[in-house]
C-alpha cells in the first residue's frame, strides 16, 4: 500500500510538471483527489486494510494529499503569473547563445567618423591631402617662413629639405583652396607626424581640419559652429570657453577649452586641476595664406580649426595611455 | 616662462588675488599653465627639536641626532659643528628637493639610519650662515615646533608657469608679463630707472661692429673693482623659482635681469679681453671656440662672433667663451647688451644644437630699445652687489630702431569679429597696450606700436589686441548664414569607409599602426632585389631606427600586430588595416602615397563555446572574406586565379591574385613559416592584401534587379570521380562555358578523398539548379540539358560517375 502511495504521488507530481495550462492542472486534481480521484480512493480503501495499518496509511495518504495539493497550488501560481517562464523538459534556454565573431571598428576610426559627421550636416565636405607633404604647404603657405620660432611648435619628421611627414592636417586647406573658390566648407582628417614620444604623445596621430571661407565669415561664426561642435561630440551642457593663442596661420587665433568631462569642473588630474580641457585650436585666416592662394582677403574672410582625434576619443571612452591607440591588443579592440 | 607672484606685483600692483591673476592672464592669451608654490622645500622643512646628541667621530663633528618633529621622532646622522640638545633647527624630510637640485634620501651613515637632514639656512637659500644649521631661536624666538620654515621665515611666493607663444616673446620677461596685467587691470608698470649716468662715456673699450646686418646694436657698459661672491638669499631665491641656477652675484645678475626685461646679458671678464676691445663679425669658416660649457664649437662663417682684439670670446646671442667667463677672481667686468637679427641666431642655436635662455629670446626677437637701460639695470645691481666703480656705457647702433606704423578700420574690425565695438573703445584698448593711436579718417586710424611689440604689422594683428583684450568671451556666438555648396572635393573616404564596414561586417576588427616600420622588416618579408616595394622613403631624423623608414606594404605592419597579440595569449585573430603606403621617387618631391587593405587570420575560426567545435581557420576562410568582399563592394569580373609571379612571403602554391581583367587588386595565401617566424609567429596566418585604388576602380554602385522567380526549379546532384590534379575551377570554368539557358546556378556542395574513392582521385559533387523563366521544366527537359553538360564533364576531365 505505502508502494502504491508512493507512486501516485510521483505520478501526479510528474504530471503537474507536464501540465502546461490550468486545464491540465485541474484535469490532474481531478485524477487524484478528485471525487472519483486515485488518491481518494485510496482513503475511502482504508476500511479495508488490517486495523493495525489503518492509522499509518491514513497518516501517509494525508501527506501524500498535502503535498499534491501543494504543488498543485504552486503549478497554478507558476502558470497564472503572467508571461512566467514555461519550461520545456530537455530544453535548456539559459545556455549562452551562438555568437559568430564581430568585427570591429578602431575607436579612431569611430570617433573621426563621428567629428567628420557632425561637420557634414553642417554643409562641411570631406577633403584629404597627402601624409608626406611639401615644408611650402606644411609650412612655408600656412605664413610659417624657414628660420621662424613657430616651427618649434611641432616637432617635424624630415625627408629631405623639402620634403616631411605633415604635422598637422592644415597643409589641406592650402590645398584645397589653391583649386576651389570661395565659398568653401571643408573637413579634413588624417594622419599626421611629430618626432615626440611619451605618455601622451605618439610620433603618428590623427588630425580633422576644418575650414570656411565666405564673404563675411566672422569670429563670431566660429564660436557658434565650434560651440556647437563641442556640445554635439560631448554633452549638450558642455561649457566651452575661448582663449587666445597664437597660431602662425590664424589671426586671431584661439584654444577652446571644454570644461572637463571627468570632474565636471572641479578640477582634477586630467585636467590639470584647472577644470578645463583643451580640445580644439581655431582662427580668422590669416590674410597671408589667403594671399598665397590668391585668395582676395579684403573679400573674403573664413575660419580654420584643427582638433586632434586621439584626445577626443581618450575623453570620450575613458582610455589613459594614447599609445593603446597603436598597440592594437585585440582586449584593447573588442571594447568598442 | 616661470614668473614668481612676488616679483610680478612689484612691477605692477595688482590688487587681485594669484588665481584671479592667473585667470585673468590665460583668457587675455598668456596661459598659466600652472600656480605652483615658488619654494616647495622652504613648505616641508620644518622646525625640529634636537633632543639627544651622540658623537659618532668627533674628529669630523658628525654625530647622530634624535630629532623631535610633527611626525614623532627620528634620527638624523648631521656634520654640522654647532648641534646642541634643545637646539630647535630645520629638518628637511626625506622626499624633499633642495634648491641644489639634490632630493633628500633616507640613508644609512655611519652604521646609523639617517631619515632626512638638519639644514642650514644657506642650503635653505636663506639670507644667513653656511657654517652650521639653522639655530632657528636665535632669529625667531616666536618659532615654534613643527611651524614650517616658510612659515617662520615669512617667505611665501608661488610661481606661475606662463605657455608664452612663439609670437610674444615680450612676455619672456617679468616686465612684459606686468604690462599685459597692467593692461587688464589698468594699473601701472613701475619700473625706476636705474640710477647711473648714461651719458659717461666708457673709455679704453673700443666696440666694432662689422656686421650691422646681423647686430645692429652692441651696448658696452663697465664696472671695476668687484668682489665676485655668492648672490644674496632673495636674488638667489628668485632665479631658482624663476629656473635659473644661481652661480656667483655678476653672472646671477645677468641671468636677474634677462629674466625681469627680457634683454639677454653677458658679463666678460674684462682683463681677459685682448685691448680690452669687442669686434662683432662673422666667423671664418672652420673658426673654433671653446664655450662657457667647455665644449669646442666649430664655426661657419654664417654665424656671428663677439671677438676681442685677437680671437672670438663668445657666439654671438648664444653663448659665452670659456676663457673670458667671470670667475672668483674677476676684478673687472664689461656687461654686454646687444640687439641680434632673429633668424641668425636661430640658424645658430640649431646648427650647434645649444639652446640657452639668451638664444631662445633674441630668435623670437628681444625689445630694439632696451639695451642701454638693461646694461645700466645689470651696472645698478652689480654696484649694490659686488661693489667697485662705474665706467661707463658705450651704445654702438648702427641700425637704429625706427618705430612702424599700422593702420586699422574699427569697422573692419568689427565685420571680422562680429561684434560692436566703438573706435574709442579699440584706441582705448591699444593706448593700454602703449600703442600711440591717432584717427587719420573717418574709418581710418593709425597706430604705432611699442618697440618691444615686434609682432605687430598689420591689421590683422591689431583685430588679434583687440578682440583679445575685449574679451573672447565677449564676442557673440553665432550660427552663420551660409551658401550651399554643391561642388565638393574629391575624397577617397566614403570607399575606404565602405570597405571598414564591410570588412567589419565579416567579423574583422580594424587595426591602425604606425606609418614607419623597420628596414628589416622588408628584409623579413624576403621581397626580390627589384621589387618596388623596396624603395622606401627613408626619415632624416627618426625616433628610433625600427621606425626608421615609412611603410612600402602594411603586410609588416599586420605581422607584427598579430605577433605582439599572440604574445599576449590573444591566440585567435581576424584583423584588417586600411592605410597609406609610400613609394619613394627621389629627393624633392613627394613619394607615391597610395591606400592599401590588408587582412589577416589565424587561429580558431569561432570563440570556444560549447555550441561548436573548435575548428582552425584555413585558407579557405581568407579567400571566403576576399568573395564577400568583392560581392559587398559589387565588383563585377572578378576572378581568383594562382599566381603567376608569386610574391615571396605566401607558402608556394597557397597565392592567388585578385584579378579584374589584367589588373591584380591584390593577393591571397598563407604566410610562409620563415617569414612568420621572423615576425616571431609559430601558427599558421593566411593573409590577403589588396590595392584599394585598384578595387575602387571596379567596385560599383550599380545593382540592377533580377525578377523573382515564379516558377519552380529542377534540381540535380552530380558526383563524379576525378583525378587529383583536377581544379575545382576548371570544371566550374567548363560548365559555365556549356551552360544552357535553363541552367540557372551549380555549385560544388562536396570534396571527398579516402574510403571508396582510389588513391590520387578525388570525388567531387556539383549541384544543378535548372529553372526556365516561362514554365515549369518537365524532368525531360532537364534531362536533355544535364545529360550532355555531365558527359561533357566526364569526357573533358576523364572522370567517372561515383557509384
Amino acid at each position: 500500500m505505502e508502494d502504491r502511495l508512493k507512486s501516485i504521488e510521483d505520478e501526479a507530481l510528474r504530471a503537474l510538471e507536464d501540465a502546461q495550462d490550468k486545464e491540465a492542472v485541474e484535469a490532474v486534481k481531478v485524477r487524484y483527489l478528485g471525487r472519483k480521484g486515485l488518491l481518494t480512493g485510496v482513503l475511502k480503501g482504508l476500511g479495508q486494510l488490517p486495523k493495525e495499518e489503518r492509522p499509518k496509511i491514513g497518516r501517509l495518504a494525508n501527506e501524500v494529499k498535502t503535498r499534491i495539493e501543494k504543488a498543485l497550488k504552486e503549478r497554478l501560481e507558476a502558470l497564472s503569473s503572467a508571461g512566467g517562464p514555461k519550461l520545456i523538459k530537455g530544453f535548456d534556454p539559459t545556455l549562452p547563445g551562438r555568437r559568430l565573431p564581430v568585427g570591429h571598428l578602431h575607436p579612431i576610426t569611430k570617433v573621426l567618423n563621428e567629428v567628420c559627421g557632425i561637420f557634414e550636416r553642417l554643409g562641411f565636405s570631406t577633403a584629404q591631402g597627402p601624409e608626406i607633404e611639401l615644408d611650402f604647404y606644411n609650412f612655408e603657405a600656412l605664413n610659417i617662413p624657414p628660420d621662424h620660432p613657430a616651427r618649434d611648435m611641432q616637432d617635424t619628421f624630415y625627408v629631405d629639405d623639402k620634403v616631411l611627414l605633415r604635422t598637422h592636417t592644415s597643409p589641406i586647406q592650402v590645398r584645397t583652396m589653391e583649386i576651389m573658390e570661395p565659398p568653401i566648407r571643408i573637413i579634413a582628417p588624417g594622419k599626421v607626424y611629430r618626432c615626440d614620444s611619451d605618455i601622451t604623445h605618439t610620433p603618428m596621430f590623427h588630425q580633422v581640419e576644418g575650414l570656411m571661407v565666405d564673404e563675411d565669415v566672422s569670429f563670431a561664426h566660429l564660436k557658434g559652429i565650434l560651440t556647437h561642435f563641442a556640445q554635439e561630440i560631448f554633452h549638450k551642457d558642455t561649457k566651452v570657453r575661448f582663449r587666445p593663442s597664437f597660431f602662425p596661420f590664424t589671426e586671431p587665433s584661439a584654444e577652446i577649452d571644454i570644461q572637463c568631462v571627468i570632474c565636471r569642473g572641479e578640477g582634477c588630474r586630467v585636467c590639470s586641476q584647472t577644470g578645463w580641457l583643451e580640445v580644439l585650436g581655431a582662427g580668422l585666416v590669416h590674410p597671408a595664406v589667403f594671399r598665397h592662394v590668391g585668395i582676395d582677403p579684403e573679400r573674403y574672410s573664413g575660419f580654420a580649426f584643427g582638433l586632434g582625434i586621439e584626445r577626443i576619443a581618450m575623453l570620450k571612452y575613458g582610455i589613459n595611455d594614447i599609445r593603446l591607440f597603436y598597440d592594437n591588443d585585440m582586449r584593447f579592440l573588442n571594447q568598442f | 616662462m616661470l614668473v614668481p607672484s612676488s616679483w610680478l606685483r612689484q612691477m605692477v600692483a595688482i590688487e587681485a588675488d594669484d588665481n584671479e591673476l592667473a585667470e585673468s592672464l590665460t583668457l587675455a592669451g598668456l596661459e598659466v599653465e600652472a600656480v605652483e608654490p615658488a619654494y616647495p622645500w622652504l613648505l616641508s622643512a620644518e622646525a625640529a627639536r634636537i633632543s639627544r646628541v651622540e658623537t659618532l667621530d668627533g674628529a669630523k663633528n658628525i654625530t647622530a641626532c634624535t630629532v623631535e618633529t610633527s611626525n614623532g621622532e627620528v634620527q638624523v646622522v648631521c656634520g654640522a659643528p654647532n648641534v646642541q640638545e634643545g637646539m630647535l633647527t630645520a629638518y628637511v624630510p626625506p622626499g624633499t628637493q633642495m634648491p641644489d637640485g639634490k632630493e633628500v634620501s633616507e640613508s644609512v651613515l655611519y652604521g646609523r639610519t639617517s631619515q632626512g637632514m638638519l639644514a642650514s639656512e644657506y642650503e635653505l637659500l636663506l639670507e644667513g650662515d653656511a657654517s652650521g644649521i639653522f639655530d632657528i631661536l636665535k632669529k625667531y624666538p616666536e618659532a615654534r615646533l613643527g611651524q614650517s620654515i616658510a612659515d617662520i621665515t615669512k617667505i611665501h611666493d608661488t610661481v606661475f608657469e606662463i605657455g608664452v607663444t612663439p609670437n610674444r616673446p615680450d612676455c619672456l620677461s617679468i616686465l612684459g608679463v606686468a604690462r599685459e596685467a597692467a593692461a587688464l587691470f589698468h594699473a601701472k608698470v613701475s619700473f625706476s630707472e636705474p640710477g647711473l649716468d648714461e651719458d659717461q662715456p666708457l673709455e679704453g673699450v673700443p666696440i666694432r661692429i662689422d656686421d650691422p646686418d646681423l647686430c645692429n646694436r652692441y651696448v658696452g657698459a663697465a664696472i671695476t673693482g668687484v668682489k665676485v661672491a655668492p648672490s644674496p638669499g632673495w636674488l638667489a631665491r628668485r632665479l631658482l623659482a624663476s629656473g635659473v641656477r644661481p652661480i656667483n652675484n655678476i653672472v646671477d645678475v645677468t641671468n636677474y635681469v634677462l629674466l625681469e626685461l627680457g634683454q639677454p646679458l653677458h658679463a666678460f671678464d674684462m682683463n681677459k679681453l685682448a685691448g680690452p676691445e669687442i669686434i662683432v663679425r662673422r666667423a671664418r669658416q672652420g673658426e673654433k671656440v671653446v664655450t662657457l660649457d667647455g665644449k669646442e664649437r666649430e664655426l661657419t662663417k654664417e654665424m656671428l662672433l663677439i671677438c676681442d682684439r685677437d680671437r672670438p670670446v663668445a657666439i654671438a646671442g648664444v653663448m659665452g667663451g670659456l676663457d673670458s667667463e667671470v670667475t672668483e677672481l674677476t676684478r673687472d667686468v664689461l656687461i654686454e647688451s646687444a640687439w641680434f637679427y632673429p633668424p641668425n641666431i636661430r640658424r645658430t642655436a640649431k646648427a650647434l644644437k645649444l639652446s640657452t635662455e639668451a638664444s631662445y629670446r633674441f630668435e623670437r626677437g628681444v625689445d630694439p630699445a632696451i639695451q642701454k637701460v638693461a646694461a645700466l639695470r645689470a651696472c645698478q645691481l652689480i654696484l649694490e652687489l659686488a661693489g667697485g666703480t662705474y665706467q661707463g656705457v658705450k651704445d654702438e647702433n648702427p641700425v637704429p630702431y625706427t618705430p612702424r606704423e599700422v593702420e586699422y578700420r574699427p569697422k573692419r574690425i568689427n565685420r571680422l569679429l562680429g561684434t560692436d565695438i566703438s573706435a574709442q573703445d579699440m584706441a582705448a584698448i591699444l593706448e593700454s597696450l602703449e600703442f600711440e593711436v591717432e584717427k587719420a579718417d573717418e574709418d581710418l586710424y593709425k597706430t604705432v606700436p611699442p618697440s618691444f611689440r615686434g609682432d605687430v604689422k598689420a591689421e590683422e594683428d591689431i583685430v588679434e589686441e583687440v578682440a583679445r583684450c575685449h574679451g573672447f568671451s565677449k564676442i557673440p556666438t553665432q550660427s552663420p548664414v551660409a551658401t550651399l555648396i554643391v561642388k565638393r572635393p574629391e575624397s577617397f573616404k566614403p570607399f575606404m569607409d565602405r570597405v571598414r564596414g564591410a570588412l567589419a561586417g565579416e567579423g574583422f576588427s580594424e587595426i591602425i599602426s604606425y606609418s614607419f616600420i623597420a628596414p628589416w622588416d622588408l628584409k623579413n618579408l624576403k621581397l626580390p632585389k627589384e621589387d618596388i616595394r623596396n624603395k622606401a622613403v627613408k626619415l632624416k631624423n627618426p625616433l628610433a631606427e625600427d621606425q626608421s623608414i615609412m611603410r612600402t606594404t602594411l603586410v609588416p605592419c599586420m605581422l607584427s600586430t598579430i605577433s605582439r597579440n599572440l604574445r599576449r595569449r590573444n591566440l585567435s585573430l581576424s584583423l584588417f588595416e586600411v592605410g597609406a603606403v609610400f613609394i619613394d621617387k627621389g629627393p624633392g618631391v613627394i613619394p607615391d602615397e597610395h591606400q592599401r587593405c590588408c587582412c589577416a587570420i589565424t587561429g580558431s575560426r569561432f570563440p570556444e563555446s560549447w555550441a561548436w567545435p573548435e575548428q582552425e581557420v584555413d585558407f579557405f576562410d581568407i579567400k571566403g572574406t576576399a568573395e564577400n568582399l568583392l560581392d559587398i563592394l559589387n565588383c563585377q569580373d572578378c576572378v581568383f586565379i594562382p599566381s603567376q609571379s608569386p610574391e615571396t612571403f605566401y607558402v608556394p602554391g597557397t597565392q592567388l591574385d585578385i584579378k579584374a581583367g589584367d589588373v591584380v587588386l591584390g593577393t591571397l595565401g598563407q604566410i610562409d613559416q620563415a617569414v612568420a617566424k621572423s615576425f616571431g609567429i609559430s601558427q599558421k596566418v593566411f593573409l590577403m592584401d589588396l590595392s584599394l585604388s585598384a578595387l575602387a576602380e571596379v567596385a560599383t554602385d550599380r545593382k540592377t534587379f533580377s525578377p523573382l522567380d515564379r516558377f519552380p526549379s529542377v534540381e540535380r546532384d552530380l558526383s563524379i570521380i576525378l583525378d587529383d590534379s583536377v581544379r575545382a575551377q576548371d570544371v566550374l570554368d567548363f560548365i559555365a562555358q556549356n551552360r544552357s539557358s535553363y541552367l540557372e546556378s551549380f555549385y560544388i556542395f562536396d570534396v571527398y578523398k579516402g574510403k571508396q574513392v582510389p588513391k590520387g582521385k578525388k570525388s567531387l559533387g556539383i549541384h544543378f539548379v535548372y529553372r526556365a523563366k516561362d514554365r515549369t521544366l518537365s524532368e525531360q527537359e532537364v534531362e536533355k540539358e544535364h545529360e550532355p553538360l555531365t558527359k561533357g564533364v566526364l569526357e573533358n576531365f576523364k572522370g567517372s560517375l561515383r557509384s
